[in-house]
């Protein structure tokens, strides 16, 4: 109504022109093709509608938005019942394992897709993850989150360390830390959460996940899950963490303030410190690898067809998952106005990449997270992650707060997860 | 009522005292509307009003059909309202006067579904709507909830509480209708609980969020929670918007409840009292 | 509009026909999902499969729901949860209704109409309002708390660091309790107020007359006869709180906070069914709620014996 913006008069007509076409099913004349997303994906859609035209004058592209948990819960009553479903669905890294595992969505490695041509334009780990145990691809990835170390560069001279330090080791990290604290008062990290969380994504060999592997085993009992909590527990000791959690009022507030002087990210938490979360200790930050040649991910988008959607248009639906994947304008644009990290390698190339990010005190950052994009290890995903995260954390808790054991915390932590591992 | 008063300024300071604890969460979604999140998300947080109320303003109705989607809100609670009283004054006057087969059964059975917890329905809600083609449509949102257990409930302890049974007698024999009864006899008296129902059904649909998401799919047919919702995202809500929006969504409340306060406290004596 | 005797309404059909359009609205809405949700309770059914995925397990889900660690942890949780919220509720309501009775004339809408204002508000504002009362640094809340800790008296009562109130375990827990608090007070307020209009001032004038003092008059007059308003308003206590989970739900961000500590019966089940994608265990869970549920509601029931007619 009062709205202004293009997408809505787009919508408008593509309402209509759906609407038409209802009554004449079948017909190739006006067609429309329901995209299913959540805030910015759906800007980034949106704004590949006129690329699309180009090639299809005669589809519309209806863009359906709902918060970010609110349009995954949709999802998963759209397929459990196949009702409703949108042509395409965009799904994050974490809801693509739950959804991979049961029948809902198309396997694109099937013909008439056949991904497999296309899987060396995109990062290996990504096109991994969105294949299921059974070696179906059930999605195609169209952005993701090459995980990076962001430190406060002033805090680190005034504690006359150098960013090598910083990251040679984990134990370097640590001892780095301490010395930050004792000279600004700046804590190391946020929450000693985050180091179990990036210490268990290391070490993982073939044909497991995160908890476990491929015949639901459960791994957390492990000289890996020993060695995180450890090391989160030296770091609680130490006093180096603000514990405080992600997204909350008092972190938010520490980067503002410089009591937080590293966070171990996605590459596009820069973007958004620079827009609203500190945007005045713009020149203050750097971008790091992650200590001691670890390479993760935290985040990313996929693209996925139901199996259920009106099959008439899921040729449409896979052409259109191409455009927005494959295209290598499509996937820089996103990229530079919402900060999604491409996740098609050919763009790689890009000057844009070589450009100076200034709030990182003009560091030519990307460079770096590119080249961390092509090393991450792809993890196996399990039905129960969710679940087995939720316990690992509040063992963790346990062992940090109320100085329970670790041997303890892990034993119950996998006595729980054994209880669930089969169903 | 006590012949000695209490001394007054012991009740006034309680009382008052409280209130200002139960309307300060309110002062500060206000305030928090006319800040933008940079500085809501600050600490110490605003404590007066800022200068962004425009502002924000012109992001909540960038980002979503906002005037329309309240528009909608209106319109379902309206009808919600409707349906639910003329349903359950129905219904709740039928339990209360008249006895019938499998009567407390059925009353139980209705009871029984208040205790199961909303969002179990959900899928099968969406297969019904589906069923119906009723997905992406208002009467989605606002028929199934006429068959409100709550509502039934209050409607026949009211009825059985206040409206005895000889007066239905007498108009009976007086050569009323049984309809008449129900429409010029009962109803008038109903007053004050219709009062309440009303009320409670209004908020209740105007707050409703799990409905709508399971049948709207469409942003130009979302209802206000729903579309409010949309602004956040884990990592770029935008909070003064957000603040804004809800903010303007709380005062048709706000006006309808100054409207029918004393109702309220009439009707929700039911026959709780009896 | 007299209509011919033939087509007119008898008695006998009236209730029937009064009823009907709940009872077609009932069993499409109300039964059916009931329904499916009892066949679901023994089946096994990863959702984003499709409906044709469920398999028969039998009692298995609710084997498995019985021997559940955190099954139980909610359970506890929710118990303790609506107590703490539930009680003060009536406990603060009652004096504050007899406040507002007695001394309140002209304010008196004004008066009740500020305490019921929280129940309007939309979890959305809530969820931004407390996150950000609560903040443990700067929050509001614990600002206040400092403040009053300066108080003699009461300064011992106040703990002495800021309270961090969303993170450690046992502080969600009571800050759940004080946002339901807050959120339905205003409610028990309205509804012991009506009670009280109805008891006849005489009673009150011949006990004083009868030398009987103003608390002696409370508790041999005015709580007995309160005493169905106050079964009332329990009963929806036990099982609003119970039910709980808007609340918990918007202040932990939908998974029940640290240590599960927030964690109620219903946050699991939503859990359960959407972020553990096991519908077949979140159905079995939520029978097993009912069946608890509507057990407390018949004790309750009981507790307030002998009961009304109509009730």
């Amino acid at each position: 109504m009062q709205d202004k913006s293009p997408g809505l008069t787009r919508r408008h007509a593509g309402l209509a022109a759906g609407l038409l076409l209802a009554a004449a099913s079948g017909a190739q004349a006006q067609q429309t093709l329901i995209v299913a997303a959540f805030p910015a994906v759906d800007e980034i859609v949106r704004a590949a509608i006129p690329a699309w035209k180009r090639l299809h004058p005669a589809v519309e592209i209806k863009v359906v938005s709902r918060q970010f948990s609110d349009h995954h819960t949709a999802m998963t009553t759209a397929l459990s019942t196949s009702f409703y479903l949108p042509d395409v669905m965009a799904l994050e890294v974490g809801y693509v394992g739950r959804f991979a595992q049961g029948g809902g969505l198309e396997d694109l490695a099937k013909p008439p897709y056949d991904i497999a041509q296309f899987r060396s334009r995109w990062a290996p780990y990504a096109y991994q993850q969105a294949t299921n145990r059974r070696g179906a691809v059930v999605a195609a990835p169209t952005d993701i989150g090459p995980g990076t170390l962001l430190y406060r560069t002033d805090l680190l001279v005034k504690a006359h360390v150098s960013e090598a330090e910083l990251t040679q080791s984990w134990d370097s990290y640590v001892a780095t830390g301490a010395k930050v604290k004792a000279a600004t008062g700046a804590y190391l990290m946020a929450h000693a959460r985050d180091m179990k969380d990036i210490l268990i994504r290391t070490g993982i060999q073939p044909g497991e996940g995160l908890y476990f592997d491929n015949q639901s085993m459960v791994l957390v009992n492990s000289p890996r899950f020993v060695r995180a909590f450890e090391l989160a527990r030296q770091v609680r000791r130490g006093k180096l963490d603000a514990r405080v959690g992600a997204w909350s009022n008092e972190w938010s507030e520490g980067f503002k303030r410089g009591t937080i002087a590293t966070q171990m990210t996605g590459a596009w938490l820069a973007g958004h410190m620079n827009n609203w979360l500190a945007p005045s200790t713009k020149g203050l930050w750097r971008a790091a690898p992650l200590p001691e040649d670890t390479f993760a991910a935290y985040g990313g988008t996929f693209f996925a067809i139901p199996r259920g959607a009106p099959s008439e248009r899921k040729l449409l639906a896979w052409e259109f998952i191409q455009l927005m994947t494959l295209d290598r304008e499509l996937q820089l644009s996103a990229f530079k106005s919402q900060d999604a990290f491409p996740a098609l390698l050919e763009t790689y190339d890009d000057p844009f990449f070589e450009q100076p990010i200034e709030f990182l005190g003009g560091q030519s950052a990307r460079v770096g997270w590119r080249a961390a994009a092509k090393r991450i290890a792809a993890v196996s995903v399990h039905k129960q992650d969710a679940f087995a995260d939720e316990v690992i954390n509040t063992e963790l808790d346990k062992v940090l707060d109320r100085g329970k054991d670790i041997g303890a915390a892990l034993a119950d932590a996998e006595r729980l997860l054994k209880q669930r591992a089969f169903r | 009522m006590n012949s000695d008063r209490l001394a007054p300024w012991a009740a006034y300071s309680v009382v008052g005292v409280g209130a200002l604890i139960m309307l300060a969460p309110f002062y500060f979604m206000f305030v928090f509307a006319t800040h933008s999140r940079t500085e809501i998300f600050s600490l110490p947080p605003p404590l007066f009003f800022g200068d962004d109320f425009f502002n924000n303003l012109k992001i909540l109705t960038e980002r979503m059909p906002f005037w329309r989607n309240l528009g909608w809100s209106l319109y379902v609670a309206l009808a919600s309202t409707a349906l639910t009283l003329l349903f359950c004054s129905m219904g709740g006057y039928a339990f209360a006067l008249f006895d019938f087969k499998f009567k407390n059964a059925f009353f139980g059975l209705v009871l029984g579904t208040m205790l199961l917890p909303s969002f179990m329905n959900m899928i099968p809600t969406f297969m019904i709507m589906d069923a119906l083609g009723w997905i992406d449509q208002p009467k989605a949102l606002y028929i199934p909830g006429a068959a409100s257990a709550f509502g039934i409930f209050l409607m026949r302890q009211f009825v059985a509480s206040s409206i005895p049974k000889d007066l239905v007698e007498a108009a009976r024999m007086d050569g009323c209708s049984e309809l008449g009864i129900y429409a010029r006899i009962v109803l008038p008296l109903l007053k004050p609980a219709l009062g309440t129902l009303g009320l409670i059904t209004f908020i209740a649909s105007w707050n409703n969020f799990i409905g709508p998401l399971i049948v709207m799919r469409s942003p130009e047919m979302y209802t206000l929670p729903l579309a409010l919702r949309s602004l956040q995202s884990p990592v770029n809500t935008e909070w003064g918007a957000l603040m804004t929006g809800s903010a303007i969504a709380t005062l048709p409340l706000v006006v309808l409840f100054v409207l029918s306060s004393r109702q309220l406290i009439s009707g929700l004596t039911a026959g709780a009292v009896k | 509009m007299k209509l011919p005797a033939a087509l007119r309404l008898s008695p006998e059909w009236t209730p029937y026909v009064l009823l009907s359009p709940f009872v077609v609205l009932f069993a499409v809405f109300g039964i059916f999902p009931l329904v499916f949700s009892l066949y679901l309770a023994f089946q096994s059914w990863e959702p984003t499969s499709g409906l044709g995925a469920m398999e028969f397990v039998g009692l298995g889900n609710y084997a498995f729901a019985l021997q559940d660690e955190w099954f139980w942890k909610s359970l506890k949780n929710t118990a303790w949860l609506a107590l703490a919220s539930g009680v003060p509720q009536h406990l603060v309501a009652i004096p504050l209704a007899v406040f507002i009775h007695t001394s309140f004339k002209k304010l008196r809408n004004g008066a009740v109409g500020a305490y019921f204002m929280p129940y309007i508000t939309s979890t959305v504002a809530i969820a931004i309002l407390f996150s950000s009362l609560f903040s443990t640094d700067y929050g509001l809340i614990n600002v206040g708390i400092s403040l009053l800790s300066k108080v003699p008296v009461l300064g011992w009562l106040m703990p002495a660091n800021p309270v961090d109130w969303l993170n450690e375990p046992d502080n969600i827990k009571p800050a759940i309790a004080m946002i339901v608090f807050w959120r339905y007070v205003g409610f028990n307020v309205v509804l012991y107020l009506a009670a009280l209009q109805t008891i006849p001032a005489d009673i009150y004038e011949a006990a004083t007359m009868d030398g009987a003092g103003r608390l002696q008059q409370f508790f041999h007059i005015t709580l007995p006869s309160l005493k169905p308003m106050i079964f009332f308003g329990v009963t929806l206590s036990v099982i609003g709180g119970l039910q709980l989970f808007e609340e918990p739900f918007i202040l932990t961000g939908g998974r029940g906070g640290t240590d599960q500590s927030g964690m109620t019966t219903a946050i699991y089940l939503y859990r359960m069914a959407f972020d553990f994608n096991d519908f077949g265990a979140a159905s079995a869970m939520s029978w097993l709620l009912f069946i608890l549920v509507a057990a407390l509601t018949w004790v309750t029931n009981r507790a307030f014996a002998p009961r009304k007619g109509s009730a």
